[in-house]
C-alpha cells in the first residue's frame, strides 16, 4: 500500500506587516507497488504508445522508432491495456490491427509477439498533424474506461506542420485530464514549444534524443517508470485561510511545472491540482499564500499543503505564519525556499533567453543567458552550467557576463531548452 | 472575551451578553453576525457547555502543541484549568470531563470565527490555532465571583494563574470568596507550571477557612481578620511549598520557575488582601473613592516610597523587578495583608499586572471597572473577560488576569465593634 509523508520546509516568521507566506513541501511516496497494484490489477491500467511515421521519419529514423516501440512493448505488463499508434498528418491505429473489433487489447504473450509484428510493419509517409494522433489516442482509452491510469508516450522528429497550430492546442486542451503522455522529439527538427505543451498539459515529460539509437534505451525507462507507478492518480490540495489569496503552486522538483491555474474547487478554500500517477518518488512543491497581516506575537495557519488519493487525503503539510518584531527570526531565508526561487528563475532565464535569440533579440538573449549562468552557479545547478556552456561563452560567471556562442549547435540549443525546467535538489 | 460563551452552562446571560470583535475587540451584542466597527464577521457562540471562553483577541491563543490542562501539560487534552476537584467551580469549562481521552479531543470552535478545528490543532476556515487551555481560560465558582485568565497579545506562554472559590450566594451573612492571582517570572522559564499549582494551593487553603471548609474561621468580624490574615499568610506557604513540590530538579536552575502571589478573601462584611510581589487587590465601590489593598513587593513602590512620582515610577525600565516573590529562591514567602470592611457595595478585583499596568491609579482602574460595568452589565464573569479584552486592546504585552467577587455590603451588618465608616485600610502585618 501507498504511502505518502509530506514535509514542510518554510520561515514561518513574518515582520510586522508582512502578508506573503513562502513554503517548500515535499511530498513522498512510498510502497507505491506496480502498476494497477492499488486495485483493479494491470486491466486498470492502460497504456498507447504514438510513433511518428510520416515521411521525414525514413531511414534510420524509423527503425530506431520501431525498434524502441518494441522495447517498450516487452516492459507492459500483462493485463495491461494497450494499443500502438502510427502518426503522420492523420493517425493509424496499427495494433490491434485496423480490422480487429477491440481498439484496446490486454497485454499477454501473444498479443505481444502481434503487437511487434504490427510494429516491424510500419512505413513512414506523409505529414504531421499531432492533434489527430492525440484525438486518437483519447478515443482509444474511452473503449477501457475500467483502465484509470492511463498513460502515453509520443515520439516524433519533425514540426507540426501539416495543421495550424491552433488544432494541436486545441486537441491539448481537449484531451488534457484523460490520459498522461511522456513526449520525446528525435533529432533537431522538432519544436520545443509543441511538446513542451503537450506534455506540460498531459503531466508528462518532455525529452529531446539526440541519436536515434538511444530511443530504444529512453522509451524503456519511460514505460518501466510508468509500470512502477503503482497510485493511478493523485491531486495536490491546498488549503488556505478565508481571506486569503493562493498565489502560487508550483512543481519545483524533479522539473519546473506551474500549476496555479490547474485548480479545481474541492470547496471555496481548498483547490486541488492535479499531479498525475506517482511511483516511489518524492516531488517538491512551492506554494505561496497571501493572508492577512497580524500583531506581532499572533500565529495563524497560512496553508494546508495534502495529496489526495481517490479524493481521500493521505498526507498533509502544515504552513504556517508567526509574526515576530524579532529580526533575527523574520530576516533568514528559507533555503529551499530561496533554492527553488532561483531554479524557477533559471527556467524562465533560459527559455526567454533562447527564444529572444531565436528573434535576432542579441542584446536580450545575453543578458538573459547571463542571468541563467549566474542563477544555475547560485542553485549548484552544474548540468544547467554545461548545457549553457554550449550556447555562451562565460566571461564571470559569478556576475552572469557572457557572450553569445557563434554557430552553435541547434540541437545543443533545443537540449538547453528541454531541459530547462530540470531542477536540482538542495543540498540538505 | 466577555461573550457569553464564557458563562456557565444554564447561566443566562443573554441581555448583557457581548461578544468582543475579534479584529478590532469593538463589542458587538449576540446575534450580530458582522462587527459594526470594522465588518469582520462574528462567530455564533459556542454551544452551551463547550469550551472555556474564547478570548476576543485572535491572538491571545497560544501554540497548539503547548495546550492542554496546564496542570499536566498534556498537549491533547481537554482537561481544564479550572476543574480541579473542586465542585463549588461551576464555570464553563469545568462541564469539560477532566478524564477526557487525550487522542481525541473534543472538537471546539474556533475562538476566532466559530469555525471548526481541524485535527491538526487550526481552524478549518481561518487557520487560527486551537485555543489552549493553559492560554486562555475561565472561573465562576458561584455567580458573584469569576475570573479570566489569558496569555495577552505579545507572549508566547501564559504563565499567570489562577485559582477561585466562593460560596453560592453574595447574600448571604457569611459569604466566602476566595481570589487568588499568581504571575509567573516571565524571565523564569516553567513559571507558567510554578504559578498554576501556587494558585490552587493557595486557594485550598483559603477555602478551607469558608463556612462550609475543613477548619472555618468563626468569630466577630473583628475577631475574624487576624484569623483570615494568618490564613492568607499560611496559604501563601502552601504555594510555595506547592511550588517546590512541582518544579523538582528545576528548582537547581539558576532562573528557578518563580511567581507572584495575590490574594483577596471576601467573609462577608470583611475583606482580606494578601501579596507577594506586585500582583494587586483593589476595592472598587460602585461610587466613591477606590483603593489599591495591596502594596506591590516592587522596585517602582519602593522608588515611589521614596518619593518618585508614582508615573514616572512605573514607567522605569526596572519598575516591574519584583523585591519579593515565590519559588525556590524566595527571600521570604509569607504574604504581606490588609484587611477592610467596606461601607457599600462594590467590587473586590485581584489582578496581575498585564491589567493594571495600563491603568495603575485605582482611581482609573475604578472608572474602567465601572465604565465596563455600565457596557457589559454586572456578570463576574463577562465582566473579567471585558477588562481583559480591554488590556489586550491597550497592546496585551503581558499575560493578564483579572479576578473579581461583587461585594453585597446590605448584606452584612456593621459589625459592631468596628467603626461603619471605616474606610480606611488596615495594615494587618
Amino acid at each position: 500500500m501507498a504511502e505518502f509523508a509530506a514535509e514542510v520546509y518554510q520561515n514561518e516568521f513574518l515582520s510586522e506587516g508582512a502578508t506573503d507566506v513562502h513554503a517548500i513541501v515535499t511530498v513522498t511516496c512510498t510502497g507505491a507497488g506496480s502498476a494497477g497494484s492499488a486495485g483493479g490489477g494491470a486491466g486498470g491500467v492502460a497504456e498507447i504508445i504514438m510513433v511518428d511515421t510520416s515521411g521525414s521519419m525514413s531511414g534510420r529514423n524509423i527503425e530506431a522508432a520501431k525498434h524502441a516501440a518494441q522495447v517498450a512493448v516487452d516492459q507492459i505488463l500483462d493485463g495491461t491495456w494497450f494499443a500502438i499508434v502510427g502518426g503522420s498528418h492523420v493517425a493509424n491505429r496499427a495494433f490491434p490491427y485496423p480490422n480487429a473489433r477491440m481498439a484496446m487489447v490486454q497485454m499477454e504473450p501473444g498479443a505481444r509477439a502481434e503487437a511487434k509484428r504490427a510494429i516491424s510493419m510500419l512505413t513512414p509517409g506523409g505529414g504531421t498533424a499531432m492533434s489527430t494522433w492525440l484525438r486518437l489516442a483519447d478515443q482509444l482509452f474511452a473503449t477501457v474506461p475500467q483502465a484509470t491510469q492511463r498513460h502515453a508516450i509520443l515520439l516524433t522528429d519533425g514540426k507540426n506542420e501539416s495543421e495550424p497550430r491552433a488544432n494541436l492546442s486545441a486537441a491539448v486542451r481537449d484531451v488534457t485530464g484523460h490520459f498522461q503522455c511522456d513526449a520525446r522529439g528525435v533529432g533537431s527538427r522538432w519544436q520545443v514549444d509543441e511538446l513542451r505543451e503537450i506534455s506540460t498539459a498531459l503531466l508528462g515529460t518532455v525529452d529531446l534524443i539526440a541519436d536515434p539509437a538511444e530511443i530504444a534505451a529512453d522509451f524503456e525507462k519511460l514505460m518501466r517508470a510508468s509500470m512502477a507507478r503503482g497510485v493511478a492518480s493523485a491531486d495536490l490540495r491546498v488549503w488556505a485561510p478565508q481571506g486569503a489569496q493562493v498565489l502560487f503552486v508550483r512543481q519545483v522538483a524533479p522539473t519546473v511545472e506551474d500549476l496555479t491555474n490547474r485548480r479545481a474547487e474541492v470547496n471555496p478554500l481548498t483547490g486541488a491540482y492535479p499531479t498525475g500517477s506517482w511511483g516511489d518518488e518524492s516531488r517538491d512543491y512551492h506554494v505561496a499564500v497571501r493572508v492577512a497581516s497580524k500583531p506581532v506575537g499572533a500565529e495563524q495557519l497560512a496553508a494546508r499543503v495534502q495529496l489526495a488519493v481517490n479524493g481521500e487525503v493521505v498526507s498533509s503539510g502544515l504552513v504556517k505564519a508567526k509574526w515576530s518584531d524579532d529580526e533575527s527570526l523574520t530576516t533568514r531565508i528559507n533555503p529551499e525556499v530561496a533554492h527553488y526561487t532561483g531554479q524557477t528563475e533559471l527556467a524562465a532565464a533560459i527559455q526567454e533567453g533562447l527564444a529572444a535569440k531565436a528573434a535576432g533579440d542579441e542584446a536580450t538573449a545575453t543578458v538573459k543567458l547571463g542571468r541563467a549562468v549566474q542563477l544555475a552557479q547560485q542553485t549548484g545547478n552544474d548540468e544547467a552550467t554545461s548545457r549553457l556552456r554550449k550556447v555562451v561563452d562565460i566571461d564571470n560567471e559569478e556576475q552572469g557576463t557572457v557572450r553569445l556562442k557563434r554557430n552553435t549547435s541547434t540541437l545543443d540549443e533545443m537540449a538547453l531548452d528541454t531541459a530547462s525546467t530540470k531542477t536540482t535538489r538542495v543540498r540538505r | 472575551m466577555s461573550d457569553s460563551s464564557s458563562t456557565a452552562p444554564g447561566e443566562t446571560v443573554a441581555e448583557s451578553s457581548v461578544l468582543a470583535c475579534p479584529a478590532c475587540g469593538e463589542p458587538s451584542h449576540d446575534g450580530a453576525r458582522f462587527c459594526e466597527a470594522c465588518g469582520t464577521p462574528l462567530a455564533p457562540l459556542p454551544p452551551a457547555g463547550g469550551d472555556p471562553a474564547p478570548t476576543g483577541d485572535p491572538t491571545s491563543t497560544g501554540d497548539p502543541k503547548s495546550t492542554g490542562d496546564p496542570a499536566t501539560g498534556d498537549p491533547a487534552s481537554t482537561g481544564d484549568p479550572a476543574t480541579d476537584d473542586d465542585p463549588a467551580t461551576d464555570d464553563a469549562a469545568a462541564t469539560q470531563p477532566a478524564t477526557s481521552d487525550p487522542a481525541a479531543p473534543a472538537a471546539r470552535p474556533c475562538v476566532r470565527c466559530g469555525g471548526t478545528v481541524a485535527e491538526d490543532g487550526y481552524c478549518t476556515e481561518c487557520g487560527e490555532p486551537a485555543a489552549s487551555e493553559r492560554d486562555h481560560w475561565a472561573e465562576r465558582p458561584a455567580a458573584w465571583v469569576a475570573g479570566v485568565c489569558d496569555r495577552g497579545v505579545r507572549h508566547s506562554r501564559n504563565e499567570d494563574a489562577m485559582a477561585l472559590a466562593a460560596s453560592p450566594s453574595a447574600d448571604d451573612e457569611r459569604a466566602f470568596a476566595a481570589l487568588v492571582v499568581c504571575d509567573g517570572v516571565s524571565s523564569a522559564p516553567d513559571s507558567d507550571v510554578a504559578s498554576l499549582a501556587a494558585a490552587r494551593a493557595a486557594r485550598d487553603v483559603l477555602a478551607s477557612g469558608s463556612q462550609e471548609g475543613a477548619a472555618p474561621v468563626t468569630g466577630e468580624p473583628s475577631a475574624r481578620i487576624g484569623a483570615w490574615s494568618a490564613l492568607v499568610g499560611e496559604a501563601s506557604r502552601a504555594a510555595q511549598s506547592a511550588i517546590l513540590a512541582t518544579v523538582g530538579d528545576m528548582a537547581d536552575r539558576e532562573n528557578p520557575p518563580s511567581c507572584t502571589f495575590a490574594t483577596a478573601v471576601v467573609d462577608g462584611p470583611l475583606v482580606v488582601a494578601g501579596w507577594v510581589g506586585d500582583s494587586r487587590a483593589y476595592w472598587v465601590p460602585d461610587e466613591g473613592e477606590a483603593r489599591q489593598l495591596s502594596v506591590d513587593d516592587s522596585w517602582a513602590q519602593e522608588m515611589i516610597a521614596q518619593g518618585v512620582p508614582r508615573a514616572m515610577a512605573e514607567t522605569s525600565p526596572q519598575a516591574h523587578a519584583i523585591t519579593r516573590w515565590l519559588g525556590p529562591d524566595a527571600p521570604d514567602p509569607v504574604a504581606r495583608t490588609a484587611a477592610t470592611l467596606p461601607d457599600r457595595d462594590g467590587w473586590v478585583l485581584v489582578c496581575s499586572d498585564g491589567l493594571w499596568n495600563y491603568c495603575s491609579p485605582a482611581a482609573d482602574l475604578a472608572g474602567l471597572v465601572r465604565a465596563t460595568h455600565e457596557r457589559v452589565g454586572g456578570e463576574p464573569q463577562a465582566l473579567a473577560g471585558a477588562l481583559v479584552d480591554w488590556a489586550n486592546a491597550q497592546g496585551g504585552r503581558d499575560n493578564i488576569t483579572a479576578t473579581l467577587a461583587r461585594f453585597v455590603r446590605s448584606a452584612a451588618p456593621a459589625p459592631d465593634g468596628l467603626d461603619p465608616d471605616l474606610e480606611t485600610t488596615i495594615p494587618t502585618t
